[in-house]
């Protein structure tokens, strides 16, 4: 981390994080069949049994119980199997993201095209791909989080993930933090034929407001707040208890609340227009 | 990649109230037809193998089933779709330029047939788990041309007047709009995007711009009608500007 030069980070322009498609997306075929063939062999017998009441054949000569009770058992197989096939794919897939960053662990800083680093960031996100799809389209919105913690990824408690774009490696999140709608939290950069890898740490009880971009590389200090429709440059530093808004964040904001604003609009009203003079004290000190 | 609902990129297909409730039955039409190609497969699947004694080959082949049965729903709606096209193209052929807005206007009426039709396709393509048969697969069918080995599968790219170069990558949650409605007017215009170029996350791209080689847009940042971004040169700000 401390060999790092900073003036690696410097960019012109902010562009986007993705990853093409190798030869290594078929893995998607192997984790769907990986959930399919453990949800067929836990429920042969199930299936045996309502096929024998049905027509009063059986495809299995043992594990036969054939009681009309067992359609009420219907619903709860049906809950089981989602779940079940959601979780062992979890399951197969972080082992495999485990094996790869034991082969080549994930560093900090730019690489370029054709690297192993390139190479690797495609596989890793490849693996990531179908858990995530997965949890995501489930009835369960908090199933998204257990995905992340499974691949690595700190989130801290009663976090909410569902409607944003988060990179499946190298990033923090704290405890008790808002997302919104339609934000994108980058780890990874393409810029100029290289690729940008720094981590991201949010700390706790931030607020990121709607319609942001987070670049790699920057650190919201605790209880920071980040303005609606703003991005932030690689490696800045947001400080807490502060609102930071712009494009890029350029501009920083005390949090008040309603009465002291309201005292403040009623003292710039009062006062008379001749009195507006740059040198007093009073007016120096809690403007903007 | 991850896709959130609000990050899905299926292509924007805007439809008026005043005229959805008339051709509504064209679009559940165009589902029951999809899904006819699935229910024959699945009828020569079981008839084929559920036979005595080889009860367990079926229930091991299941997943694949279920892989071909997905594939074949995307390709039985995009051939549907495509069969409706080509007949309203052959009737009013589309045309670009500024109209008016309303419901007596013939090319605002054909706009919205052809977004109702385009509609099931391209939902269902951009809602499955594999990636191999997203946006662009769909969108080539529809008359778009876009170049090889490019990264938009998180953005938002409407269905026509839009040509697209090799290498090209366009960022998250951004729209590549061909189509522009005001108040009382309505607009219809090309976009060319040339070769190796890099569009950042959540850009707004306005109909008619032209993209030249190698030219690069900020994330966040909005162009304008008619606008030309030059070659080997960067753009930021919303209007979008040259940074020198």
């Amino acid at each position: 981390m401390e060999t790092i030069d900073d003036s690696e980070f410097k960019v012109e322009y902010i562009s986007t994080s993705g990853v093409y498609k190798t030869f290594f997306t078929l893995i998607i075929l192997l984790q769907f069949s990986v959930g399919c063939i453990i949800i067929i062999l836990v429920n042969l017998w199930f299936f045996n049994d309502l096929y024998y009441l049905l027509t009063g054949r059986k495809f299995l000569p043992f594990l036969l119980i054939g009681q009309w009770w067992e359609w009420f058992l219907l619903p709860l197989n049906i809950y089981g199997n989602l779940l079940l096939f959601a979780f062992s794919i979890i399951l197969f897939s972080s082992t495999i993201y485990k094996i790869l960053n034991k082969m080549h662990p994930p560093k900090e800083g730019s690489f370029e095209r054709g690297s192993k680093e390139w190479k690797y960031t495609h596989r890793r996100f490849w693996t990531a791909y179908f858990p995530i799809w997965l949890a995501r389209s489930l009835p369960l919105p908090w199933s998204d989080i257990i995905v992340y913690r499974f691949l690595g990824v700190h989130i801290g408690k009663n976090v909410v993930a569902y409607e944003g774009y988060i990179d499946p490696e190298l990033i923090e999140i704290g405890d008790y933090t808002m997302t919104s709608l339609n934000i994108c939290i980058f780890s990874h950069l393409i810029y100029q034929d290289k690729i940008i890898i720094k981590k991201v740490k949010i700390g706790k009880a931030c607020i990121v407001g709607p319609q942001t971009i987070i670049s790699p590389g920057t650190v919201l200090q605790d209880g920071a707040v980040l303005g609606v429709n703003s991005y932030t440059r690689p490696n800045q530093v947001l400080e807490s208890d502060l609102i930071h808004v712009g494009t890029p964040v350029s501009m920083t904001l005390p949090i008040q609340t309603i009465e002291e604003s309201q005292k403040k609009v009623e003292r710039i009203k009062s006062e008379p227009i001749e009195s507006t003079n740059l040198n007093d004290k009073d007016k120096s000190g809690g403007r903007i | 990649m991850f896709q959130p609902a609000s990050l899905k990129g299926d292509s924007p297909t805007p439809i008026d109230e005043r005229l959805r409730n008339k051709f509504l039955i064209l679009y559940i039409f165009i589902i029951i037809l999809s899904f006819i190609p699935c229910i024959l497969f699945e009828w020569f699947y079981f008839v084929l193998l559920w036979k005595e004694g080889l009860y367990l080959l079926p229930i091991f082949l299941f997943p694949l089933n279920i892989l071909v049965l997905i594939h074949l729903l995307h390709l039985g709606a995009i051939l549907f779709s495509i069969l409706f096209l080509t007949l309203i193209n052959l009737i009013f052929p589309p045309k670009e330029g500024v109209f008016n807005r309303s419901i007596k206007d013939k090319n605002y009426i054909y706009w919205n047939l052809r977004n109702i039709i385009k509609k099931w396709p391209l939902f269902i393509t951009a809602s499955n788990p594999f990636p191999w048969f997203k946006n662009r697969f769909t969108l080539r069918f529809f008359g778009v041309k876009i170049g090889r080995n490019g990264i938009h599968d998180n953005s938002w790219i409407s269905s026509e007047f839009i040509s697209i170069g090799k290498n090209v990558i366009i960022g998250m949650n951004s729209t590549v709009l061909s189509f522009g409605i005001e108040q009382e007017t309505f607009i219809l215009k090309k976009i060319v995007i040339e070769d190796d170029v890099l569009i950042g996350a959540k850009c707004v791209l306005l109909p008619g711009t032209h993209v030249k080689h190698n030219a690069k847009l900020s994330a966040h940042s909005y162009t304008n009608f008619d606008d030309n971004l030059e070659e080997n040169s960067i753009y930021i700000g919303h209007p979008a500007k040259k940074k020198e």
